[in-house]
């Protein structure tokens, strides 16, 4: 494990000349993961896990199931706090604080760090609703101040077009690729810094696959994003870093051009090119 | 031309194959008439048994006419009959009941589903399927020896000295001095009596909260997770993810648990015979003995004759048209509720 810490501190790694490449290396880390374990009761879920999370990337997180990999994401926000007998240690610092740290409050970090599930889970109330109800959490705001956020963050989800005349009705009305999008909205509604998104596409078709991945684009000139995916093509089409996890470890992490052209793993090439997994 | 096509199939392979067809056809008939005849024995019932109790009962009702509804006489040995201190025992008993059952079920639903620790969730779910199993004839027992004298000793006198207007302790309270009204609700004849419709408003709330809160707890799981997590990531508090979440979401589910404890409230008989005090004196006080349809009957039907019978007989049609009422309101009520969602 201590070589992947190598790879994710050494400074310029990889080589190959990529038009990204020097962006990317100035990139600062917006997250950065040290010695992170994870224990799921008795459980030894997650195993040292290093790595650093560029600021304004997309960071994609691969490998097969039970890797580990949606584990990771859920500490990232510490939504597997919501259960018992799950604990994680280690430290993981966003703007130079712990996030791990009991002390760090749960209401601050949701709002920094946004959340994206697998299936779409629009709440049981209007459209309006369902992206002011997670501000309402955080900032008090006038009917007017409120009216312009929802508007601005479904725009930021490319859904504002289609739901504009129908603010109004239940969220549950809406397609499968619509909902996610507004799950998106709901999540980018509270300004955060960073956000997670878990899959967000397995239960969605090819057309409103591909209109998130474009979404996913646009986001990362104001988001941190990091995404779980057991899609390798996606991953290769919309990540900057591609970190690879097996059996509750990380395999390898660096530009996603590297991993998916010439990884330093045998494993890692095994599992890019379908070998298992 | 059409016989073409069947000329290859033996005769005899046609035949057995009509023969199967017409038999599954008749079989599938008798099974529909079948199913059927389950659904409209209930109807059947239903409507029997609320014909044959008016029928009995329009004894009583030609006697006294509208005046059985509002009168608070029950005098047997005069004949003359009114219902309205048993109507409102029933519905003041069981709108006690709801007032705790409601909070303490919600609580125990919650507690269960969000909360406990796994290893605590089986055991307290035992109990309180225990409870439910409790025969009401023991709860009635135990509210007349155990828990009505523990009212007298310990909450009665509490009541009274904040709500009434004659306390124990003589100082009339400020809120009985500036409340209107509220006296009249905590008066007591026999401040040391602890039967009364407060007592068996608490009892039926202990028996209505296993119905309630297992049925809250069966439908708060149904929630998915996946929602839950989407509120919790949004820095929802699990207050907030309660009662944002869980509670719009299982609204209608929750509204019929309500009410099928609030049916069970109604009707029950021996519990609330047992600490109701079968008095038939009218009062606003809920700390004064009174009666409920289901004990009136209860304790009358053995020796009643004639117009007293009937008297019963309408009393128990009356118990159908309280519960149909109360049916209703839900009705009105979740439909209400559904078109301010905009569904």
């Amino acid at each position: 494990m201590t070589n992947m810490n190598e790879v994710a501190s050494q400074p310029g790694f990889g080589t190959s000349p990529h038009a990204a490449t020097a962006d990317l290396d100035q990139a600062a880390p917006k997250m950065v993961a040290r010695d992170v374990n994870f224990h799921y009761n008795d459980f030894h879920a997650l195993k040292h896990i290093s790595m650093d999370v560029p600021e304004k990337k997309v960071t994609a997180i691969i490998g097969p199931s039970g890797c580990g990999k949606s584990t990771l994401l859920r500490i990232f926000n510490r939504i597997y706090a919501i259960y018992p007998g799950l604990r994680a240690s280690g430290e993981i610092i966003l703007d130079g604080e712990n996030i791990l740290d009991p002390k760090y409050s749960l209401n601050r970090l949701r709002s920094k760090v946004g959340m994206v599930f697998q299936k779409p889970v629009p709440f049981p109330m209007t459209i309006f609703e369902n992206v002011a109800y997670g501000i309402r959490h955080h900032e008090k705001l006038s009917r007017s101040e409120m009216e312009s956020r929802v508007e601005q963050a479904l725009r930021g989800a490319a859904l504002w077009d289609e739901v504009k005349d129908k603010l109004k009705n239940s969220a549950l009305g809406l397609s499968g690729g619509q909902q996610q999008r507004l799950c998106i909205a709901r999540g980018i509604a509270l300004k955060p810094e960073v956000l997670l998104l878990d899959e967000p596409t397995s239960a969605l078709d090819p057309i409103a696959t591909s209109r998130i991945e474009q979404l996913v684009e646009e986001l990362k000139k104001d988001f941190t994003i990091v995404i779980v995916t057991h899609n390798m093509q996606q991953a290769a089409r919309v990540s900057d870093m591609t970190a690879f996890m097996y059996m509750g470890e990380l395999i390898e992490f660096d530009r996603t051009e590297k991993i998916f052209t010439k990884p330093d793993k045998k494993q890692t090439e095994d599992y890019i090119t379908g070998r298992f997994g | 031309m059409h016989a073409t096509v069947s000329t290859a199939v033996p005769s005899a392979e046609r035949a057995s194959e009509a023969a199967r067809n017409a038999k599954d056809s008749r079989d599938d008939r008798l099974f529909g008439w079948v199913l059927k005849g389950c659904a409209l024995l209930v109807l059947l019932a239903l409507v029997g048994a609320a014909g044959s109790t008016l029928w009995l009962g329009m004894d009583a009702f030609h006697t006294f006419g509208f005046g059985f509804l509002t009168s608070a006489a029950w005098d047997p040995s005069n004949d003359q009959y009114g219902a309205l201190v048993p109507i409102m025992g029933t519905v003041g008993t069981a709108f006690i009941a709801l007032l705790f059952a409601v909070p303490v079920s919600f609580g125990i639903a919650l507690f269960l589903t969000e909360i406990a620790p796994q290893w605590l969730r089986g055991p307290v779910s035992s109990a309180i399927e225990l409870l439910a199993g409790i025969p009401s004839i023991i709860y009635g027992m135990w509210g007349l020896f155990i828990f009505a004298p523990f009212v007298a000793e310990h909450v009665k006198p509490w009541l009274m000295n904040n709500f009434s207007a004659d306390p124990p302790d003589g100082q009339v309270s400020w809120i009985v001095q500036h409340v209107p009204w509220i006296a009249k609700f905590f008066a007591s004849e026999y401040p040391f009596f602890g039967a009364g419709v407060f007592t068996a408003g608490l009892v039926l709330a202990v028996m209505i909260i296993p119905f309630i809160s297992s049925v809250m707890r069966e439908v708060f799981q149904t929630v998915p997770t996946r929602l839950k997590e989407s509120a919790y990531a949004l820095g929802s508090s699990t207050w907030e993810v309660v009662w944002d979440i869980v509670v719009p979401y299982t609204r209608t589910a929750v509204i019929g648990g309500i009410f099928l404890g609030l049916g069970r409230a109604l009707g029950e008989t021996m519990a609330v015979a047992f600490v109701l005090g079968n008095t038939f004196k009218f009062s606003w006080s809920l700390l004064e003995t009174g009666s409920s349809i289901a004990s009136t009957i209860a304790n009358q039907f053995g020796e009643a004759q004639g117009l007293q019978r009937s008297a019963l007989m309408a009393l128990a049609f009356l118990l159908f048209v309280v519960t149909f009422i109360v049916l209703l309101i839900a009705r009105l009520m979740l439909r209400r509720l559904a078109t301010k969602e905009g569904k």
